[in-house]
């Protein structure tokens, strides 16, 4: 058998969630012995700008003391000349066993495990994955709410253009949660209604029944690509603001993978607000970074 | 020089012949159909349980020469097409430089000729450079060989230009063949826009992109007269608006490729390129549309879009990998994985007839003083490994799977060009 790889979250059965979340749950109530990955060369190869994932992620391998070395290439640094099975082979032979890669392009995390004869774990791959970001998410809703199936979460925005969301609808599709995502059609096309998941137009018809939302990152790119007439029209149906708050339940809570556009897809109402988790969610990060490198390295804890 | 093709099972839909049948060749025409031929000085190619069938053409081809010669040659092209069951090909002009010049499509002619497996029909390009803006020069190109315009791999943006072409050429015998895919729809698409490009978080261009231009290219074939052909038709929009212009009198022909009529947007899981091409592996409402399409006379024509590529450059990110993949050597027994339905003249007619009468060349049939182009094939099951192929090109979506026919033999101007799993330039078979 290769070495395990987390690409995308259904890379972990339902139970395996449930059990990497239980191990990050551990580690934020104490702080293991730094010496679960102890010896163990893990790369950083962040493609992509990345400030959150990447501070994470390095705090996360140093706290299981793992050999943390850091290397940030130009996106287009590999392919000219070098294959990926090349710098694949050339990482294995120096000794790296645990790669954490973030790239712009979707599918690389998958083409360099393919390549890799040790650990991948997809820190973000184009528009496609970004599995450590949606357990984290689940970890804070796990934490507010104690149960995942019959929630109900609706996932608001750039839909088509997020790996956030992408990641989230398989993690909580697997473990019950109801699964609403909102946005205009052409962030938001009709072929995202699929396995369960359900597809609005509406967020202020949808915001009273959700037991959390969260929030995705508007980029201004978009009005120049033509998915987006000016940002004023955008708020005007999605943007979470006071008026909006007032729909949200009391028990509900706000989600956000940041970066946040305050502004844009909220508002610093939002962020005062208590019902914001997005504190909670980078703090979770960190452990379920910790809980991932251990379950990858050294296998399933035995049982108790 | 003599040579015999006995005992096969002819099929000449043009003279209407489905029968045991010897067929006799001789100084590169066919002097005798009929039974129990005498085979007296004649080389004997033994037909015995396979189809004896006019030569076939296949329409699309890309032979990389000249300036990618590390995909493709004409000599590597040709003798996988000696080698697929073809005796013809025609060559689309997306080479570096293009097929834009007398002097160029002079030199392919000539290296055709040179390498001696399959014939080659050079496809001239609608627009300088393809670059969509200056009109090439079709009578010269037509007197040096061109068999058809085209600027393959992309079309005109500009409809003008487009139009422009057609009404100039519009007395020369040389279709238009339009490769149509919109680039503005289309994007940085990497595949099919649906349901599998939403959840891979990949980059899909629109059945749409492909309709629109369709579309377009009809109404300007309806308005300059020109005779239209429309490549590698991959969605069901395509098909009814082909339907729509013929019931108005517009000269339109179309051809599908095997790997439309097969496969789905379901191969990039793995996120490799292995099945990246343009227009891309579509859904199977159009899958079935263009099966469908095959069987009732809407399609013309079956055509591979072969596009070799050096391994290498299929290995890269899907961003970066080129599109396409090696045709020429899995068609016939595609064709018949997709449609075990078709009737082997219709089959005949899709391979054979209707590429010889669409691109105006001789073939089609195998009637007494016709060229000595003949497919021998057969029901025989095989299993792909495109390690074997004759291309340059040892990429393909089909590698490893089984088809149901295979050629077995390939004669060229009287030559046995490809026999026994082997080719043989047209040269060394008649020495």
């Amino acid at each position: 058998m290769p070495p395990r790889s987390l690409l995308d979250v259904d890379d972990l059965s339902p139970g395996e969630i449930v059990s990497v979340l239980d191990r990050a749950v551990a580690f934020r109530d104490q702080l293991p012995a730094r010496d679960l990955l102890a010896g163990v060369p893990v790369l950083n190869l962040f493609f992509e700008a990345s400030t959150r994932t990447a501070t994470s992620f390095t705090l996360a391998e140093q706290r299981v003391g793992a050999d943390v070395i850091t290397f940030a290439p130009g996106a287009s640094s590999l392919g000219k000349g070098e294959t990926i099975a090349d710098t694949a082979l050339t990482l294995h032979g120096i000794g790296v066993r645990v790669i954490v890669v973030r790239h712009p392009e979707s599918g690389f995390a998958r083409r360099l495990a393919d390549a890799f004869a040790g650990h991948v774990v997809n820190a973000g791959d184009g528009t496609h994955a970004h599995p450590t970001q949606a357990l984290l998410d689940l970890m804070t809703l796990r934490q507010e709410f104690d149960r995942f199936e019959g929630l109900r979460v609706a996932i608001v925005g750039d839909i088509l253009h997020s790996r956030v969301a992408r990641s989230n609808i398989v993690g909580m599709r697997a473990l019950g949660i109801e699964v609403t995502l909102v946005g205009p059609p052409t962030l938001l096309p009709p072929e995202f209604a699929a396995n369960g998941v359900r597809v609005e137009r509406d967020l202020d018809a949808v915001l009273a029944g959700v037991d959390a939302v969260m929030m995705l990152r508007i980029q201004r790119e978009r009005i120049d690509a033509g998915l987006l007439p000016a940002l004023d029209d955008y708020t005007r149906r999605y943007q979470l603001n006071r008026a909006r708050l007032r729909s949200l339940r009391t028990d509900a809570v706000i989600l956000h993978p940041g970066p946040y556009n305050r502004g844009i897809e909220l508002t610093d109402d939002v962020l005062d607000d208590p019902r914001s988790r997005y504190v909670a969610q980078v703090r979770n990060g960190v452990f379920v970074r910790m809980a991932v490198l251990d379950l990858l390295v050294n296998g399933a804890p035995v049982a108790a | 020089m003599k040579t015999l093709i006995r005992g096969g099972r002819l099929i000449d839909p043009v003279q209407g012949i489905d029968a045991v049948r010897d067929v006799l060749i001789e100084n590169g025409f066919v002097s005798r159909v009929g039974e129990h031929l005498d085979a007296d000085g004649a080389r004997v190619v033994d037909a015995g349980n396979a189809i004896v069938a006019p030569g076939f053409i296949d329409m699309h081809v890309h032979l990389r020469e000249p300036g990618q010669t590390y995909k493709e040659t004409i000599a590597t092209g040709t003798a996988a097409a000696a080698a697929g069951g073809f005796t013809a090909v025609a060559c689309m002009p997306n080479t570096e430089p293009a097929l834009d010049a007398v002097a160029i499509v002079g030199e392919i002619v000539r290296r055709a000729e040179a390498a001696g497996f399959a014939r080659v029909y050079p496809v001239g390009a609608i627009t300088k450079g393809r670059a969509g803006k200056e009109l090439a020069p079709y009578h010269l190109l037509f007197d040096a060989g061109c068999v058809a315009f085209s600027d393959d791999g992309s079309t005109p943006r500009d409809a003008r230009v487009l139009r422009n072409a057609a009404r100039y050429a519009a007395d020369l015998p040389c279709a238009f063949i339009s490769h149509c895919e919109d680039p503005d729809l289309k994007g940085d698409a990497v595949m099919n826009e649906g349901a599998a490009s939403m959840r891979l978080g990949l980059g899909g261009a629109p059945g749409l992109a492909e309709d629109v231009i369709v579309a377009r290219d009809l109404l300007i074939a309806a308005d300059s007269g020109k005779a239209w052909h429309i490549a590698h038709v991959s969605t069901a929009t395509s098909l009814d608006l082909i339907r729509w212009a013929r019931a108005r009198g517009v000269r339109v022909t179309c051809e599908v490729t095997p790997h439309h009529l097969v496969f789905l947007d379901d191969r990039f899981d793995d996120y490799r390129a292995d099945a990246k091409v343009n227009p891309p592996l579509r859904g199977a409402h159009d899958r079935d549309a263009l099966r469908a399409a095959v069987l009732d006379g809407t399609i013309d024509a079956l055509a591979t879009d072969h596009a070799p590529h050096g391994a290498d450059e299929k290995a890269q990110l899907l961003s970066a990998a080129p599109v396409g993949f090696s045709g020429l050597e899995i068609a016939l027994g595609a064709y018949a994985l997709a449609l075990p339905e078709l009737t082997l003249a219709r089959y005949v007619e899709l391979l054979a007839v209707n590429p010889a009468r669409i691109l105006g060349v001789p073939g089609g049939t195998l009637a007494a003083g016709s060229p000595g182009d003949v497919t021998v094939f057969a029901d025989r099951p095989w299993t792909v490994d495109a390690r074997l192929f004759h291309s340059k090109g040892k990429n393909t979506p089909f590698d490893g799977m089984e088809l149901p026919r295979r050629a077995l033999a390939t004669i060229v101007d009287g030559a046995v060009v490809f026999e026994h799993g082997g080719v043989l330039p047209r040269e060394a078979a008649t020495a």
